[in-house]
C-alpha cells in the first residue's frame, strides 16, 4: 500500500467533495412546491465524501509503512500503448475505423512483442475489416468509414 | 397464472432460435472469460454489453432486452464454470471465486486425476446451478410481493443497506470502499436531474447533459484497468499445463462428492443472496465447512475431491443466488450484478418487484434460459475441457491489444462520441491506479447504477413527509434496514479493533 498515494488521493477526494458542496449551493433548493430540491442529495454526498477523505488522511498516518516487494513495471510498452490508444481515439473520426484500427492494433502487437510481423499484419487487418463489415453491413450500424477527403 | 405457466412461457421465449444462440454464445464466452486469467466476469460482462447492444439493435425493445440479458447472464455463470479449469490445470485461478479450488484441484491434477477434478467441478456447478434456479423460481414471486409493498422510505433504506453491504465487504479498508461508493453516487448526479429538469454540474457542456454513461465507466475501470495492469506487470513465467487423462470420474469419486456438492449448493445459494457476499466468499466458506465436517480433514490440501466439488458448486450457486435480489428487489449485491442491472436499464427495463409483472418475458425468459445454459455448459465442459484449456495459451501479444480495440469499438458503437472514448481511457488509467492501491472499483459502479434510484426514493419520501427526516426512523421496516446498515458497517470495524481477521470479498 502506498501511503503517499493515499494522502494525495485523500486530498483530491476532499477537493472533489468540497467542490460538489459548493456546486450544490448554486442549485435550486426546491422544486415544484416540494421542500426537497435537486441540491439535497449532492450536498449530503459531498459532505460525506469530505468527511471520509479526512478520515482516510488520518488513517494514512496510522498505517505502518509497508515496503512491498517492488516489482519492475514495464513503463515503456505501457506508455507506447497508452499513447497509441489516445491517438487512435483522436484520429478515429477523421481517418475512419478501418485504417485507424489497423494501425493501432499493429503498433500494439509489435509493442507487446517484437516478433511475428506477418501474423500481426494479418490479424490486425482481419480484425479491423471483419468488425467493420459485421457491424456496418450485417448489423446496419454506423462507424466512421474512410477518411473524409477520399 | 401460476408459476408453472410462467415458466412454460419463459421456456417458449428461451427456446426461440436466436435466444438459444445468445445463451450458447454467452456461456461459451463466459467459459473463455473464466479460463483467461486477467479477465474476470465483471470486465467480461462489461465488455460485452456494447457488443450485445449492437447485435440486438434490430429487435423490438423487450425482446432485445431479453436476448441481451440472456447472453450477459450466460457470461456471468459461464465464467464460474471456466474459472475452475485454470485453477485445476495451472494452479492459477481464472477468477477470484476459484482461488480455493487450486488448493485441492491442482494437487489432484498433479496426481494424474485432472480429468476427474474437472468433471466433478463441472457436475457440481451444474447441480448447483439447477438447485439455485429452482430456489429462485420458488422465491421470486413471494419476495417481489413483499417488496412491492415498500414505500420510497423503505426502498431508500434498503438500497442504503445494499450499498453498505457491498462496501463493507469490498476491500481492505472500509473507508476506501465507502469513498468509492460515494464517488459513484456523485457521478450519478451529473446531468439533467430527472425530477426537476435542472442541469447539475454540467458547466454548460452539452456532452454532460445526458449524464455520465455507466457503460463507459464500467468498461474503462474494469476492462481497460485490467489490461493496463497486465501490460505494466508483465510476467514472463510460463507454467506447464497439466495433462488430462481419464475424463469421467469413478463411481467412488461421484459418491464421495455427492454430499459436498449438495452442501456447497445450499450454502452458496444463501451466501449469494446476501448483498456484498459473493461467489468468492461462498467458495471460501464451503471449503472451510467441508474441512470441518470431514472425517479426515488432513486429506484436504493434498487432493481431496470434496475440496474441489464443494467450492465449485458453491460459487456457481452463489452466482445464481445473487440474481434474486437483483430480479426481485432491483438491488444488485455485487459488481457483476450491478453491471447486469445497468445493462437492463439501458433497455429501459427496471429490475425490481415490478419486473415480474411488467416484463414477465424478460424475467421468466432469463430464468428458463439459465436452465438451458447450465445444460449447455455441462455438455460443453465435459468433452471440450481440453479445448478450453488451450485458450490459456492465447498469446498475450494479440489478446491485450484486441481487448482495447473491442472496448473502444463497443463504447463508440453505443455512444458515438469521442468524448466518451477519452473518458474511457481516463477511467482505464484510474481503474489501474485505484485497484492497485486497494480502492475497490465495484462499489463505484454500484453507486453509479443505484444513484438515480436512491436519490429519487429519498426525494419522494421527503416530499411525502414534507421535508421531515424522521420518517426514515419511524417506519419500522425502514428503521430495521437502517439498523442493519449500521451494524454491517460497524461490526467489521469493531472486530478489527479486537484484532480479529475479517474476511473480505475481493471479487466485489
Amino acid at each position: 500500500m502506498d501511503i503517499k498515494f493515499d494522502r494525495i488521493a485523500a486530498t483530491m477526494f476532499l477537493v472533489v467533495g468540497v467542490l460538489f458542496i459548493i456546486g450544490s449551493t448554486h442549485l435550486s433548493s426546491s422544486s415544484y412546491g416540494s421542500k426537497v430540491g435537486p441540491n439535497i442529495f449532492p450536498l449530503f454526498l459531498g459532505s460525506i465524501l469530505a468527511l471520509l477523505s479526512i478520515r482516510l488522511f488520518y488513517e494514512s498516518f496510522q498505517s505502518k509503512r509497508q515496503e512491498g516487494s517492488k516489482e519492475k513495471l514495464q513503463y515503456k510498452p505501457f506508455l507506447i500503448i497508452f499513447a497509441a490508444t489516445l491517438l487512435y481515439i483522436l484520429t478515429l473520426e477523421t481517418f475512419g475505423y478501418i485504417i485507424t484500427t489497423f494501425v493501432f492494433l499493429f503498433v500494439c502487437f509489435q509493442t507487446m512483442e517484437r516478433t511475428k510481423i506477418l501474423t500481426s499484419l494479418i490479424v490486425s487487418a482481419c480484425f479491423s475489416v471483419a468488425v467493420y463489415y459485421l457491424y456496418v453491413n450485417v448489423l446496419k450500424g454506423t462507424l466512421p468509414s474512410w477518411p473524409i477527403w477520399l | 397464472m401460476s408459476i408453472i405457466d410462467y415458466l412454460i412461457q419463459g421456456f417458449g421465449t428461451a427456446l426461440l432460435w436466436y435466444n438459444l444462440l445468445f445463451a450458447f454464445v454467452g456461456v461459451l464466452i463466459g467459459t473463455a472469460v473464466g479460463v483467461l486469467p486477467g479477465i474476470g466476469p465483471m470486465s467480461g460482462v462489461a465488455l460485452l454489453i456494447p457488443v450485445t447492444a449492437s447485435i440486438t439493435g434490430g429487435l423490438p425493445p423487450e425482446q432485445a432486452a431479453t436476448s441481451a440479458i440472456i447472453l450477459l447472464a450466460g457470461v456471468y455463470y459461464g465464467a464460474m464454470y471456466g474459472g475452475s479449469t485454470t485453477s485445476i490445470l495451472l494452479n492459477t485461478p481464472g477468477e477470484s471465486s476459484s482461488v480455493v479450488t487450486t488448493l485441492d484441484g491442482y494437487q489432484m491434477a498433479k496426481k494424474g486425476r485432472a480429468g476427474s477434478a474437472l468433471s466433478i467441478a463441472a457436475i457440481g456447478s451444474f447441480v448447483a446451478g439447477i438447485v439455485t434456479l429452482i430456489a429462485l423460481i420458488l422465491l421470486a414471486k413471494p419476495l417481489s410481493n413483499i417488496a412491492i409493498k415498500f414505500g420510497p422510505a423503505e426502498y431508500f433504506s434498503l438500497m442504503l443497506l445494499g450499498l453498505a453491504a457491498v462496501s463493507g465487504l469490498a476491500g481492505k479498508s472500509v473507508t476506501k470502499a465507502l469513498i468509492m461508493t460515494v464517488c459513484g453516487l456523485l457521478l450519478a448526479t451529473i446531468g439533467i436531474d430527472n425530477v426537476s429538469g435542472i442541469a447539475r454540474f454540467t458547466f454548460e457542456v452539452p456532452w454532460l447533459y445526458q449524464g455520465i454513461e455507466f457503460l463507459t465507466i464500467a468498461v474503462g475501470l474494469f476492462a481497460l484497468g485490467e489490461v493496463f495492469k497486465t501490460i505494466l506487470e508483465k510476467d514472463e513465467e510460463e507454467t506447464e499445463v497439466a495433462r488430462i487423462n481419464n475424463l469421467l470420474p469413478s463411481k467412488e469419486e461421484l459418491k464421495e462428492s455427492a454430499a459436498p456438492i449438495a452442501r456447497g449448493s445450499i450454502l452458496g445459494f444463501f451466501i449469494g443472496i446476501l448483498p456484498g457476499a459473493g461467489a468468492t466468499l461462498a467458495s471460501f466458506f464451503s471449503y472451510i465447512l467441508e474441512k470441518k465436517i470431514s472425517k479426515n480433514p488432513e486429506k484436504f490440501g493434498t487432493g481431496a475431491i470434496a475440496g474441489v466439488a464443494a467450492p465449485e458448486s458453491a460459487n456457481n450457486a452463489a452466482s445464481g443466488g445473487a440474481m434474486i435480489p437483483l430480479l426481485t428487489l432491483g438491488i444488485p449485491g455485487s459488481g457483476t450484478t450491478a453491471i447486469l442491472m445497468g445493462a437492463l436499464m439501458m433497455y429501459n427495463v427496471q429490475p425490481g418487484p415490478l419486473l415480474f409483472e411488467d416484463h414477465p418475458q424478460v424475467a421468466w425468459g432469463l430464468i428458463a434460459s439459465m436452465f438451458i445454459g447450465n445444460v449447455m455448459l455441462l455438455v460443453l465442459n465435459l468433452p471440450l475441457v481440453k479445448v478450453f484449456a488451450k485458450i490459456i495459451q492465447t498469446p498475450k501479444q494479440f489478446l491485450i491489444p484486441m481487448i482495447i480495440a473491442i472496448s473502444i469499438f463497443g463504447v463508440y458503437a453505443v455512444q458515438v462520441s469521442t468524448n466518451d472514448l477519452l473518458l474511457l481511457l481516463a477511467c482505464g488509467l484510474l481503474g489501474y491506479f485505484l485497484s492497485k492501491n486497494d480502492y475497490p472499483i465495484a462499489p463505484l459502479v454500484l453507486g453509479l447504477v443505484l444513484g438515480p434510484m436512491i436519490e429519487n426514493n429519498l426525494r419522494r419520501a421527503l416530499t411525502i413527509s414534507n421535508g421531515d427526516y424522521s420518517l426514515f426512523f419511524t417506519r419500522p421496516i425502514s428503521l430495521a434496514f437502517l439498523i442493519l446498515t449500521f451494524l454491517w458497517l460497524m461490526i467489521p470495524v469493531l472486530m478489527k479493533m479486537r484484532g480479529k481477521q475479517v474476511v473480505i470479498n475481493v471479487e466485489g
